[in-house]
């Protein structure tokens, strides 16, 4: 079991006018794979390091099975990192550099050699265990970085952005075998990413960090279907946001009376945005829709191929909405249009 | 292109010409000497005989032998200590900034001052009638200077070995900060998360990573101390006697058949330390593929 919790935690730098990390929350349950993701400069590192005990946090804590890893040195942790370049030791082969961490234990050599084996078969890359990291190439270091770290079990494994250095089919290889390593092994996984796509799947859950400070903390599909604000959502695509006002349990916006439904009804605030995917939203010439329907005409139709995007005025608000193929038929830019919102599909966010 | 490449050589020509006249020039002439050909006293038979004489007569084989032990023992101690408290230094200091910066400016100071000052310096700091053992004296640590401990002008070089390891440990210094500072502290912080404590870090991690610069530096200070005569002169004893000093005084001598004398002797020491430097190329280099 490794149960992993991060309260209030907060690292501050000289030279910083926010905080590097600020009041960062979440709890990390034992075998899940997270990642963290959030643009260059957002902290992820920075995390990953209090974890790892190579930078102390100014406040909060970080607690492993319920006990609080800050008074551990590093070295005892077991948290293993893999930095975004690998950092093969030069003068060491592949081996060598797999058995580091059991070396290091004092474990006995015959021993090593056997677990050595059997991680470079998990990684699959047997037989090139004689060979320098120079002798490799990039998805070869990087199999072999992970490895080295898998070797001796760690209770928590963290991944700073491991396939940035790769080119994309390379990329989709490795994320697979990390994912089914993750799986097999068991082992509880953070994994550092910028990469929105690379995070929906990969991750269980994701952590959306913006600016040092956590957005929102769920799975992938959430992060779709029901964002925890309009940055989260933004980010993963969204584009339809709908002000509205809670009036007598109603809500109240510029294109009409939204009928909502959603399971956080009782935490929103009195003022909302509404927020829809664009392939949720329906589209018919003639109003078939029993609720959440409202008439706009047809800014502009973008055919893509595989979907075709309709760009829809309403009463001054824009929604954007995707069908698949072709769309609906014979009908043009300006023509009259009923947009259905279905309850099910629409989410309230507080901010 | 065949007409590009004459082009090439014909322009390296002249400088080329001169390092080979000036450099295997001297060798082929000194080594001449050695062997007793000195037309200018008339000699001109070709015989061993300067060899034999400085390492096996009864006149300097004692000397030659004594002098060649301490030699090698200033040497080797001199440098393995200066990259030992080089390397220390730079590891304690590497991470403050302000004595980074002060270490560096004391250091950079050292690098160019003549060697010769150093051993001047020595004199005036730990000689029996120095600096330090007058400070003793005054204290009460001693009962008058002469108790000071014979630091310099000793027969175990160890003025000798202080000057070296004040003037080396400068460069392995430098050469160790750059290093160090290029290579960060990534491998340091990787190391540590997969469970190496600090002795193992230094073991495993930083030893092997500055190893090849500290190595390199090794030889050219080594070679350097080997053959290098006005340390010893100034801060040495005339028995034992390192071999350059001897080797000089062969030349001073005004009888011109000890010329043969110091050019065999300064050709000895010239193939002790290619023959050093190679051993320990082989040995490193069987090191590395035993890794
Ligand atoms: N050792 C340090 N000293 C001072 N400031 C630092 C230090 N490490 C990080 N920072 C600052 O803290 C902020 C967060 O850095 P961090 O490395 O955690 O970002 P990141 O999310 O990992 O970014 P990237 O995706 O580029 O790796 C940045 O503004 C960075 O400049
Ligand atoms: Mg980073």
């Amino acid at each position: 079991m490794s149960d992993l919790k991060i309260i209030n935690l907060v690292k501050n730098f000289v030279g910083m006018d926010r905080p590097a990390v600020n009041n960062v929350n979440l709890k990390i349950n034992s075998g899940e794979l997270v990642a963290f993701l959030g643009p260059s400069g957002c902290g992820k590192t920075t995390i990953l390091k209090m974890i790892t005990g190579l930078f102390a946090p100014d406040n909060g804590d970080i607690v492993l099975d319920n006990k609080s890893l800050l008074p551990i040195p590093t070295e005892n942790r077991g948290v293993v990192m893999v930095f975004q370049n690998y950092l093969l030791f030069p003068y060491m082969n592949v081996n060598e550099n797999v058995g580091f961490a059991l070396k290091m234990k004092g474990i006995d050599k015959n021993v090593i050699e056997k677990k050595v084996r059997e991680m470079l078969d998990l990684v699959k890359l047997p037989d090139i265990g004689f060979r320098k990291p120079k002798q490799l190439s990039g998805g070869q270091q990087q199999r072999v970085a992970l490895a080295r770290a898998l070797i001796a079990s760690p209770r928590l494994l963290l991944l700073d952005e491991p396939l940035s250095n790769l080119d994309a089919h390379l990329r989709d290889e490795m994320r697979d075998l990390i994912v089914t390593i993750q799986k097999k092994l068991n082992v509880t996984t953070i994994f550092v990413t910028h990469d929105q796509e690379e995070a929906v799947l990969l991750a269980d859950k994701i952590a959306l960090i913006f600016d040092g400070e956590l957005q929102n903390y769920t799975s992938p599909k959430n992060y779709y279907e029901q964002p925890k604000n309009i940055k989260a959502a933004k980010f993963f695509g969204g584009v339809n946001f709908i002000k509205s006002k809670k009036i007598n349990n109603e809500f109240i916006s510029d294109i009409g009376k939204i009928n909502y439904v959603g399971e956080n009804i009782n935490d929103l605030n009195d003022e909302i945005n509404i927020t829809i995917r664009p392939e949720n939203i329906k589209l018919s010439k003639t109003n078939d829709f029993d609720h959440n329907s409202f008439k706009g005409n047809i800014k502009s139709i973008i055919f893509s191929g595989t979907h075709t995007r309709y760009k829809i005025i309403i009463n001054n608000l824009e929604l954007e909405c995707s069908l698949q193929s072709l769309g609906i038929k014979n009908i043009n830019q300006g023509d009259e249009i009923f947009v259905h919102l279905p309850k099910d599909k629409i989410w309230g966010m507080n901010d | 292109m065949g007409g590009e490449r004459l082009k090439i050589i014909l322009s390296l020509t002249p400088p080329l010409l001169i390092i080979i006249t000036l450099f295997f020039g001297g060798i082929f002439y000194g080594f001449l000497q050695s062997l007793g050909y000195q037309p200018a006293i008339g000699k001109y038979d070709i015989n061993f005989s300067a060899y034999y004489n400085v390492m096996f007569s009864e006149r300097y084989s004692k000397l030659f032998w004594t002098g060649l032990g301490l030699n090698l023992w200033v040497s080797f101690a001199s440098t393995f200590l200066a990259a030992v408290f080089a390397l220390f230094g730079a590891l304690a200091i590497r991470k403050t900034f302000f004595a980074k910066t002060v270490c560096n400016f004391i250091y950079s100071l050292n690098l160019p001052m003549p060697h010769l000052v150093v051993a001047v310096g020595m004199i005036f700091v730990f000689s029996q009638s120095g600096l330090l053992a007058r400070f003793a004296s005054q204290l009460g640590l001693i009962n008058s200077p002469g108790d000071f401990p014979v630091l310099v002008r000793d027969k175990y070089g160890f003025g000798i070995i202080l000057a070296y390891i004040w003037k080396e440990a400068a460069f392995f210094f430098i050469i160790l900060m750059s290093v160090l500072q290029s290579l960060g502290e990534n491998f340091e912080e990787l190391a540590q998360s997969l469970g190496a404590n600090r002795w193992q870090r230094f073991r495993y991690v930083i030893l092997p990573l500055v190893m090849p610069n500290l190595f390199s530096a090794s030889i050219i200070v080594f070679a350097f101390s080997f053959g290098a005569y006005e340390v010893p002169a100034l801060l040495g004893v005339i028995y034992p006697q390192m071999l350059p000093v001897m080797a000089f005084e062969f030349f001073l001598n005004p009888d011109l058949n000890a010329r043969s004398e110091g050019m065999a002797l300064s050709i000895i020491i010239a193939l002790i330390v290619m023959i050093l430097v190679v051993f320990y190329f082989w040995l490193t280099q069987a090191k590395i593929r035993k890794d």
